[in-house]
């Protein structure tokens, strides 16, 4: 018996040296480049920053410094603002297009290929077309519209100007995975309530979203997160010079403006840690919030 | 007073770990290999012509000419620094010299030509273009590559229909404004387009009222200067005219796209950009010209010219393991010779004294022959552009509350106010 042991544990222990070694390239490079940086970043969040990668400790001064800011405050405002605009509507409209490319329609394929485009493309390019689009005087919508809407530079508008191009580049990756969620349906579960006389209505609400809840549930996550962490979309969209930057502003076009621009890493740090703390807030009440709408039984 | 920690980024250590195993001087062939650093893909030509020239004298050394884009240059030179993997030789701009001199990663090249001609940098270059290789402890930190200024570049076409001279040297800010409405009332199109921008708006109007941004101190501001606010209130306000364009309409269309989708008649150009301007927009070939900038009518102080003169310089680290060479270099680089090339290449006016001509000799390759003597003929009144130490901390901030005084956020005396408190707290904070 004992002998048996030790057999098994001599093999298990090559085995797992084995597994070591296949992760170790994976491993290391999230210690070096994910790690290492997120653990300096919090060590220069309390330091003052220097050019050249010169630092000095000295304490929540930084935090201080953010917290009292009018500026940090506009942001997080912003941010908030900004989710709120595309976490919902970009949910609702990801799941409306996921249920019709589900239906046996024409040119479905074709169909899913044109939706899923947008995620294809660079998200520079889709900012710079959008740009022109909604140019005041020389754009397309407002040109088709006969309207006279400053989308980029109103301070009112330039936040849903931002959230729609945002949803747009966001509804074909967001459909394709809760697609997935659908077609995991049995089609026994539609049979069924058919023959018990269900409307398409009732089949959506009560068999469809349902089964699709952990699909959706994980969506959900995703896109407020990318939300919280929106920089890229609005740099393009709002330039410097742009009087309704101030409205605009996201967490992260802040801390990219104090560390890259201005120069202060220390204070952009505390922003990134900020977030970050944020995101992880978020995170756990939905967690903690799933319990109620997520049904995982099949 | 703490200590200063030096922080090694591990993934940095590592890259130069893997960069030492791939390149170092120990080249093969027995060859000097040089790399030389630029971000302006439009002077590729002109920088290898030079290096060619070099290289043909001296057959045991290679150089090769990289570009990377303006904005990622900054970004990876200072990773470079960090790692001590900069480049041999590479451009350095008024807007970082000061922060790499000051920091000790670029070599102090004052004494570059002490063994040949002492007094080198004196004889051959002006007092800007020496300023703008100057660290803060006014030691020389580059070999001066360029210089340039800021004219006025006007639509022929739009003159003539409203029947207005075209601008001369005796323009005033007056004829300015006085052209414009007569152009809006004849075409419709906007006049002169006063847009939020610094070096290619305002601080030219500050400057040619005798006002100033910074003091002669070099830390204490000039917006509490009753001459620097008049030019800015008189700047500021040109967007109220009907024939200028508000910052929303520049926040989406440049000037310069206005100008060249002929939309407006005037802006500010700086002389860097006219050769691709010419080479980019050939259907308007023939329809513009360029002209100095128009004076002060009743300057509070000077004779109401000024224009606002940058100035590149190239520069290397002090750290470098083929120093020598790389001075040998940069002396030919800043030799009359290697600045010939430069000019005659068209990119950029030489900053050696006296070779002018050959940048302007590049556009008689165009049918439509451009003023650009213009450019240089405003040296002779050019203010430095202006920079400190902490400019990258003011600079973002001033031209936050210049956007905020323009939506009429606030008042231009709290805007003037908050500049100037800008500037303080960016000196004090230091």
């Amino acid at each position: 018996m004992a002998n048996v042991t030790a057999k098994t544990s001599k093999h298990a222990k090559s085995e797992s040296r084995w597994a070591y070694i296949m992760v170790a390239p994976t491993v290391i490079g999230l210690l070096v480049l994910n790690i290492y940086p997120f653990l300096e970043t919090i060590v220069m969040s309390f330091s003052k920053t220097r050019p050249f990668g010169l630092f000095e400790l000295q304490g929540i001064e930084n935090y201080l410094e953010m917290f009292t800011s009018a500026e940090f405050w506009r942001a997080n405002l912003n941010t908030l603002y900004f989710c709120i605009l595309t976490v919902p509507l970009g949910l609702f409209l990801s799941l409306v297009v996921a249920v019709m490319l589900n239906a046996k329609i024409k040119g479905r394929t074709f169909f899913r290929a044109v939706f899923f485009l947008p995620m294809v493309v660079a998200p520079a390019a889709v900012a710079m077309v959008w740009k022109w689009m909604f140019n005041t005087e020389y754009g397309i919508i407002n040109t088709l519209f006969h309207s006279g809407i400053s989308w980029i530079t109103d301070p009112n508008v330039v936040m849903v100007t931002c959230a729609i191009v945002a949803i747009w580049s966001a509804i074909g990756y967001d459909a394709v995975l809760l697609l997935s969620g659908l077609q995991n349906i049995s089609k026994s579960y539609y049979e069924a309530a058919s023959l018990d006389g269900a409307t398409k209505l009732q089949q959506f609400f009560y068999i469809t979203l349902p089964m699709v809840s952990p699909t959706l549930f994980v969506v959900m996550i995703m896109r407020l997160m990318s939300s919280i962490k929106v920089y890229d979309l609005i740099y393009m969209l709002v330039e410097e010079s742009n009087p309704a930057l101030t409205k605009a502003q996201s967490l992260m076009y802040l801390f990219y403006r104090e560390s890259f621009i201005t120069g202060n890493r220390g204070l952009g740090s505390s922003v990134v840690i900020w977030t970050v703390a944020v995101i992880g807030l978020v995170t756990v009440v939905q967690f903690w919030g799933q319990k109620k709408w997520v049904n995982y039984e099949v | 007073m703490k200590k200063l920690k030096k922080l090694v980024p591990l993934s940095l250590a590592c890259a130069a770990a893997l960069a030492l195993a791939g390149c170092g001087s120990g080249s093969s062939d027995g060859k000097t290999h040089l790399t030389f650093q630029i971000w302006d893909v439009a002077q590729r030509d002109g920088m290898q012509a030079i290096c060619d020239a070099y290289t043909a004298q001296h057959p045991d050394v290679v150089i090769e000419v990289q570009v990377t884009s303006w904005n990622e240059y900054w970004t990876k030179l200072e990773a470079a620094a960090i790692s001590n993997q900069m480049p041999d030789i590479f451009w350095m701009h008024t807007n970082e010299i000061l922060k790499y001199a000051d920091y000790g990663k670029i070599a102090d090249l004052t004494d570059l030509y002490d063994e040949t001609d002492p007094g080198y940098f004196q004889e051959h270059f002006s007092e800007v273009s020496l300023k703008n290789i100057q660290g803060s402890d006014g030691r020389y930190y580059g070999v001066p590559k360029d210089k340039d200024t800021v004219g006025l570049v006007y639509n022929k076409e739009m003159f003539d229909a409203a029947n207005v001279p075209y601008p001369d040297e005796n323009w005033t800010w007056d004829d300015l404004c006085e052209a414009s409405q007569k152009i809006y009332d004849a075409t419709g199109k906007y006049g002169y387009m006063a847009y939020g921008d610094d070096q290619l708006g305002y601080w030219n109007f500050v400057y040619q009222n005798g006002g100033y941004i910074l003091a002669e101190d070099g830390v204490t501001g000039g917006f509490d200067n009753q001459a620097t606010r008049d030019a800015m209130k008189f700047y500021i306000d040109l967007q109220k005219e009907e024939w200028c364009p508000d910052q929303n309409y520049f926040a989406e269309t440049s000037p310069g796209t206005a100008f060249f989708s002929e939309q407006g008649a005037m802006f500010l150009e700086g002389n860097w950009n006219i050769l691709s301007e010419m080479q980019n927009y050939p259907d308007m070939a023939g329809k513009w010209d360029v002209a100095v900038l128009p004076k002060c009518p009743n300057p509070a102080e000077g004779d109401g010219r000024a224009t606002i003169s940058n100035g590149l310089c190239y520069a290397t680290s002090p750290e470098n393991e083929n120093l020598e060479i790389v001075k040998d270099v940069l002396r030919f680089f800043g030799s009359e010779e290697g600045q010939r090339i430069q000019g005659e290449s068209g990119a950029a006016i030489p900053a050696y004294e006296g070779l002018e001509q050959t940048w302007i000799d590049v556009f008689d390759q165009f049918d439509y022959r451009l003023n650009v003597e213009c450019f240089v003929d405003m040296f002779d009144y050019s203010e430095q552009s202006v920079n400190n130490k902490y400019r990258s901390v003011w600079k973002p901030e001033v031209t936050e509350i210049l956007l905020s005084i323009y939506s009429g956020d606030r008042s231009f005396e709290d805007g003037m106010d908050a500049m100037q408190n800008a500037l303080k707290e960016a000196a004090e904070d230091d």
